[in-house]
């Protein structure tokens, strides 16, 4: 097993870039978690302008805008003054100018003139505060075309205002129908087993591929088949001990949210084929590398490509078509298409079994076609070397 | 002990070993002298099966010696030409690694791999990685690694290149210490004077055929050279020159640079004549040496060219 044991001695050189790429792992995933995961949706704040209302109208109406844009914003008292409007609003004092024109009532609510209106240009929260400006002027204006009296009218918008509504989100994976926290690392397993596999089994593979080093080895008692099982056995070992670390990760971070999920399994199982897949792209690119510069630079772009061609940095909801359409051929995106159905329901229909054992195979399918694809590059290389 | 016979390996058009035969005794050290490109290293590489041959046999212990004989290669101890070891293993992990492709027994291996350390004098160096070796260590570090499982024959190919001379000697003075210890040795070099100082038999090889076999004595006295008197003369002119050739057992001059170069076959009294000659025709001269035939005037006689062409 000299080997074998060789091949441990070198992965053992190489693990302070494994912990590294663990750490970076972990913080990534818990910090993306927190913002986007359930607690992040709950966190959402109204946000409130300084904006200034130059009343001109003074009636019932006015004022009644005046009071709903003060329930969300803080209103400033300002001169009706051109210049010094601009001016605070140049120096972002204020960020919106409503201007009510007199008779605000015949010519906005009965009429078609438009609110005259200054915002920063571009600014969002102008946006923002334009809805709210034509949300209180149609209510007015439905009510009013209802038989309500002004007076009523400006009444019931208020109030209804003041109610916030209830949103149920449907339970379906049940996480309340959130992503559950530990599917967010399952999300960017990809890149963090792809990148340590490749590395570590790369810098091992260059130093048994060496030209002398394969020459000298050749001369020894050593069997091609022996020599060839070892570092099999070393793939599997060392695919093995990273797939374990990471699976651990989950429990330790989640806990019981992660152990009582009913696709626990699922996870393990779409995780560890993904290691089977990683493997056998280190050993292909292991197979024609030949120096350890060149390492870092073909993993990277295998990598960090796959993950943002596939859904691991960024959702596969946002992805454009043509995107996804690339990513179809790349085995990371059949892992996320696996993952996301387990993230999103918490018992898989049988339609959605096929989808996942449909992902699971193509996953296996690009492993055996990397191996296939690296045994013949290696030996291509052996029949140069004579 | 090795038994090459009528050996042919062809690149393409480029014929390597042109039936090549050879004979290694046990107990050896037996040198293979040839210029670079002469088939040294294709020979060594068919020798350890390394390369396939087109025709010939080779038998080593007794038996062919195919890819598969692993029995064979469990005897055999290999320093590559170029150094094989891993840079991400230290001194001692490359050594040990090294010595487990042929050694199972743990206890056994760490005695076998501090003796190579000892040996080949790289204590001091035992946790270093061997990037940071200079290039004397480093061979030696090969060369511990080839000779770790103590094989009975050790196949050496070029092991001093590049190094430094007092890594040299000390490599040299470890060859002839494996081969008081029992180990045939087969050394290929293009360094005539290590072949000299350490052979007990050497083969002339080029353009892929064995030119002359023999110890060093035989191999002087297969050429005419038996002497080789150089003396330092201003001005020599061509009747001079004419003269000093018809001088007896004289058959070869040179005279370039003021230097006068005679060559004169084994003979008494060859430089007083010369010295005579110099003196009766009042011929100025400086420093005289006179050189036993070198294994550079055989490779010069046998092939018409310098070994280090």
């Amino acid at each position: 097993m000299t080997v074998f044991k060789g091949f441990l001695t070198i992965t053992k050189r190489n693990l302070k870039m494994v912990f590294l790429y663990i750490i970076i792992f972990l913080t990534i995933s818990i910090m993306t978690q927190k913002m986007l995961g359930p607690q992040g949706g709950i966190s959402f704040e109204r946000e409130s302008l300084d904006i200034a209302v130059i009343d001109r109208d003074g009636g019932a109406l006015a004022k009644g805008l005046t009071e709903y844009l003060s329930a969300y914003h803080n209103i400033k008292d300002m001169p009706d003054d051109k210049s010094i409007l601009q001016d605070r609003l140049f120096y972002r004092e204020i960020y919106y100018i409503v201007t009510i024109p007199e008779d605000f009532e015949n010519k906005v609510l009965l009429g078609t003139d438009t609110l005259p209106v200054t915002k920063v240009p571009g600014s969002t929260s102008g946006y923002y505060v334009d809805q709210q400006i034509n949300t209180f002027i149609n209510s007015v204006r439905v009510m009013t075309d209802g038989g309500f009296s002004l007076t009523d009218a400006i009444a019931k918008v208020q109030e209804n205002s003041k109610e916030s509504p209830q949103v149920t989100l449907i339970d379906k994976n049940g996480h309340g129908g959130s992503m559950p926290a530990h599917a967010f690392m399952y999300q960017y397993m990809p890149y963090i087993i792809i990148s340590i596999l490749c590395y570590t089994l790369g810098y091992i593979m260059i130093e048994f591929n060496k030209t002398d080093v394969r020459k000298r080895m050749r001369c020894s008692a050593v069997s091609d088949r022996a020599f060839n099982s070892q570092i099999f056995l070393g793939y599997v070992v060392v695919g093995f001990a990273v797939w374990c670390i990471l699976s651990i990760m989950p429990i330790f971070v989640y806990r019981n949210d992660f152990l009582t999920d009913t696709n626990l399994p699922f996870y393990l199982l779409n995780s560890f084929i993904l290691t089977i897949v990683a493997l056998t792209l280190a050993f292909f690119v292991g197979s024609f590398l030949k120096s350890e510069e060149l390492i870092s630079a073909v993993v990277n772009v295998l990598s960090l490509g796959m993950s943002f061609l596939c859904g691991v940095f960024v959702s596969m909801d946002v992805l454009g078509k043509g995107v996804l359409t690339v990513a179809h051929f790349l085995p990371v995106y059949w892992y996320e298409i696996v993952n996301n159905l387990l993230a999103g329901n918490k018992v898989l229909s049988s339609s959605q079994m096929t989808e996942l054992y449909q992902g699971l195979g193509i996953q296996l399918l690009f492993a055996a076609a990397l191996l296939g694809a690296a045994l013949v590059l290696r030996k291509n290389r052996a029949q140069a070397e004579g | 002990m090795i038994h090459i016979d009528n050996l042919v390996k062809r690149y393409g058009t480029l014929v390597a070993l042109d039936h090549l035969s050879l004979d290694i005794h046990e107990g050896e050290i037996f040198g293979l002298l040839g210029p670079n490109g002469s088939g040294k290293t294709t020979a060594i590489n068919c020798l350890l099966a390394l390369l396939k041959y087109d025709k010939g046999t080779i038998t080593i212990f007794g038996k062919e010696m195919r890819p598969d004989s692993y029995d064979i290669k469990q005897n055999i101890g290999v320093v590559m030409q170029n150094v094989a070891v891993f840079d991400q293993m230290s001194v001692w992990e490359n050594i040990d690694y090294f010595c487990g492709l042929y050694v199972k027994d743990k206890e056994r291996r760490r005695e076998l791999v501090e003796e190579a350390i000892r040996f080949t004098g790289l204590e001091d160096f035992k946790k270093m990685r061997p990037k940071k070796l200079s290039g004397g260590l480093l061979r030696r570090l090969n060369i511990a690694c080839g000779i770790v499982h103590k094989p009975k024959l050790i196949i050496m190919d070029e092991p001093t290149v590049a190094v430094d001379p007092q890594s040299r000697n000390r490599i040299l003075e470890g060859i002839l210490e494996l081969n008081q210890q029992g180990s045939t040795i087969i050394y290929t070099s293009h360094y005539m004077e290590e072949v000299e100082q350490i052979c007990s038999r050497i083969a002339i090889i080029d353009h892929g055929q064995v030119l002359a076999t023999g110890t060093t004595e035989e191999l002087k006295k297969m050429i005419k050279t038996g002497e080789t008197i150089t003396i330092e003369a201003i001005a020599l002119d061509e009747d001079q020159l004419a003269q000093i050739r018809k001088l007896p057992h004289v058959f070869d001059i040179s005279y370039e640079e003021q230097t006068l170069k005679v060559r004169l076959s084994s003979a008494k009294h060859n430089l007083v004549r010369i010295l005579n000659y110099m003196q009766e025709h009042d011929i100025a001269f400086g420093r005289v040496f006179s050189e036993l035939p070198t294994l550079n005037d055989v490779f010069l006689e046998i092939t018409g060219k310098e070994l280090r062409d």
